[in-house]
């Protein structure tokens, strides 16, 4: 009995002592929610920076895995009571998290967001919920030294702006012994991106994207009948036809995919700027590479044959339920630090390969995806990228992408399987 | 009075033994599963703070859903053959393990029992691996057609991965019941079977398998409750794919709340599976013991 009496003791002791550290450090713990996979090292590395350079501050990075829905995580950690403060949203999530999010407006960043980066932010209140992180675009990916050797000459991208202009570089690049082009066969990939062009290149204006998106919810659209869509699957039949993994299109990975056209063993693949960071792994060119549009029909001047689709694709919610304010204001003091210190903007737009999207950091990115992107966005040679599509999209039309791809169904069957989703819907 | 009291001591014991397990058992599965029934009516997706009751319309839209009945079929069937393959491998294991025939018995039941210590996905991940790269290596380099490409990239391949992988995962676990089984057999009737001229067929038949009932209800439950269940494997070794050929009715319902945002419609589903397995299983159960004997 006695025994147990002082075990009790020092059972209350230690409680207290462990309630009287909490209450008196300073000390303010956020947690930041990174669904960008593929900079994870990265943001623990500008994460420990922060934290050490702020007077108790201690900034940690907790990641949803690659594939693996923002959205899908960030609920779970809201169900367990433990939100970050900082959750990483996918754009089209963003307005879900309306009655958690803190609302914004006052910051200074609001006024230096480049136009229209705040829009899928914004809730019909008013409010600005969230902090654009990254500015992402995606194409062809071309290996420049591959794409020179071929046409034994430095390649001008803007030569490509027709099917018959890509089957020409095609062929070129088979031509001189290298494969010319791999298909990824992730369904984000196919349905987020690729298949998403058939929507964006509809029309310049995004409302009648949009009208078209409504269109097929309503079953009035016909795909078949449409001949953008029919044009960008007469280019993915192009792509089927090239594709280095034609014998076996659904076996390739994403990793393959970056060590393939990072060594120069493929000429030409379909992704975005964010695959950067784990090209460079395999670089053996001195980062020669860049953007090529993915081109519909031959008509140079088509909306999608000179333009790449740009836009701000994740967004940073600051938690406003479960953090104490004390965290709230260190989660906000870090996205402004992020936007305003030399130091936070080089870690950011540098060493993660983040393009910004803010008018006021002037530091220029120096992967080469980066560069040729926001070429693009100087010659305003860009086009809507479709963020805003339903939040299963991608992994339902990429499956009848995969389905296409592998030739397990035509085109007529895949049209009909997508109308069916979308009324489905 | 003495009634009273003693269902108060009674109580009181319960609670001092049972109690803790109690709660928790209430906590942590009765309440969600209450709560996730209520969730059922609401379109709620998951996030919002607000939602509506939309009664039944849930489990409207789950009927009329084929989609959700393809899996449901998909699963079924993968059920079937993963009953009927790891019971009977089991079974076999367990027979030749415990005669006097095979040497080296524990280490062999060790090996068997193995891959049913090793995780779900990490079991998913290796045999992905197995499957993409490895066969498909010895596959071109030895010119065997059905090995050139990956299973996994094959619909119906992959249904037969899932299967194979579940296979090697069970059998192991079942092995070992079977065995505690086989060796509660009293020998007394086997000797008296083989003095009355039974050969090892005629035992086996007659003798041993209508004893081994009870440990066939145990696996051939947990098979069935395991494979209507079974998330890790299909997700870490096909991932549903190719094309969500093979997504099995747990990943088909995760997606449905968690993915397309659907939190409503996904517990609907969830909770029509419920009552589908425990239905399945209560008839088995009932069923197969009946075919109990007493020895």
């Amino acid at each position: 009995m006695r025994k147990n009496q002082l075990g009790l003791c020092v059972l209350v002791l230690a409680l207290v002592l462990s309630f009287s550290v909490a209450v008196f450090a300073q000390d303010v713990r956020i947690t930041i929610l990174n669904s960008k996979g593929e900079i994870q090292t990265q943001l623990e590395d500008i994460a420990a920076y922060y934290s050490s350079i702020t007077d108790g501050v201690t900034v940690e990075v907790i990641a949803a895995a690659v594939g693996q829905s923002p959205f899908e995580r960030a609920v779970a950690l809201y169900a367990s009571g433990n939100a970050p403060a900082l959750l990483m949203l996918d754009a089209g999530d963003v307005l879900l998290f309306q009655d958690r999010a803190l609302a914004l407006n006052d910051e200074k960043w609001v006024a230096d967001a480049i136009e229209n980066s705040l829009s899928m932010a914004t809730a019909e209140d008013g409010r600005i919920l969230a902090f654009p992180v990254t500015v992402e675009g995606f194409g062809f990916i071309y290996n420049k030294a591959v794409v020179d050797k071929a046409l034994g000459g430095e390649f001008d991208p803007k030569t490509i702006n027709t099917y018959d202009s890509l089957r020409e570089l095609l062929d070129a690049i088979e031509a001189s012994g290298t494969a010319s082009l791999v298909i990824g066969p992730e369904d984000w990939s196919l349905g987020a991106h690729f298949f998403s062009l058939a929507y964006s290149a509809q029309s310049p204006d995004f409302d009648e994207v949009n009208a078209f998106m409504d269109g097929l919810k309503a079953g009035t659209v016909s795909l078949a009948e449409n001949a953008v869509v029919n044009g960008l699957l007469d280019t993915f039949d192009l792509m089927k036809e090239y594709n280095y993994d034609k014998l076996d299109p659904l076996a390739s990975t994403y990793d393959r995919g970056t060590e393939l056209i990072g060594t120069g063993e493929v000429g030409i693949w379909f992704q975005g700027n964010w695959t950067w960071p784990q090209i460079a792994d395999f670089d053996t060119t001195g980062g020669q590479f860049g953007f090529l549009p993915v081109p519909i029909g031959n008509d140079p001047e088509a909306l999608g044959n000179t333009q790449i689709p740009v836009g701000v694709t994740k967004y940073f919610i600051v938690d406003g339920e479960q953090n104490s304010p004390a965290q709230q204001r260190a989660a906000k003091d870090f996205l402004n630090w992020l936007v305003y210190d030399a130091e936070g903007q080089k870690r950011l737009v540098v060493d993660a390969s983040v393009i910004p999207a803010f008018s006021n950091i002037t530091i220029a990115p120096n992967d080469p995806l980066a560069v040729s992107l926001l070429e693009y966005v100087r010659e305003g040679k860009t086009m809507n990228f479709v963020l805003n599509l339903p939040p299963d999209h991608w992994a339902q039309v990429g499956a009848y992408m995969q389905k296409y791809l592998a030739d397990f169904s035509d085109r007529d069957a895949f049209f009909k399987e997508v109308e069916a989703y979308w009324q489905g819907l | 009075m003495a009634t009273e009291k003693r269902f108060l001591d009674r109580l009181k014991t319960y609670l001092l033994f049972a109690g803790p397990t109690t709660f928790v058992f209430f906590t942590v599965i009765i309440l969600p599963f209450l709560f996730g029934v209520y969730l059922t009516f609401t379109n709620w997706d998951g996030i919002a703070k607000t939602y509506t009751f939309v009664r039944f319309s849930n489990y409207a839209t789950v009927v009329r859903d084929r989609m959700f009945w393809n899996s449901f079929l998909l699963t079924v069937k993968y059920v079937f053959y993963t009953v009927l393959i790891v019971n009977a491998l089991g079974f076999v294991l367990a027979y030749a393990l415990t005669g006097d025939t095979v040497r080296g018995q524990n280490l062999l039941r060790t090996g068997f029992f193995v891959p049913n210590l090793i995780g779900g996905i990490i079991l998913g991940l290796v045999w992905r691996f197995v499957f993409s790269n490895v066969l498909v290596f010895i596959g071109r380099s030895l010119k065997i057609g059905p090995l050139s490409y990956s299973w996994l990239a094959n619909p119906d391949k992959a249904f037969w991965t899932l299967v194979i992988v579940s296979v090697w995962q069970y059998s192991g676990y079942m092995m070992i019941i079977f065995i505690a089984g086989l060796t509660h057999i009293p020998s007394e009737l086997i000797e008296a079977a083989t003095i009355d001229g039974a050969g090892g067929f005629h035992r086996l038949r007659t003798i041993i398998l209508p004893l081994m009932v009870p440990s066939f209800i145990v696996t051939v439950f947990l098979t069935i409750q395991r494979g209507f269940m079974v998330y890790d494997v299909n997700l870490a070794l096909t991932q549903g794919g190719p094309f969500k050929s093979t997504e099995l009715i747990s990943m088909f319902v995760y997606e449905k709340a968690f993915l397309a945002q659907q939190y409503g419609v996904g517990q609907s589903q969830a909770f029509f599976l419920f009552l589908l397995v425990a239905a399945i299983s209560l008839t088995q159960v009932y069923f197969t013991k009946k075919l109990e004997v007493e020895a």
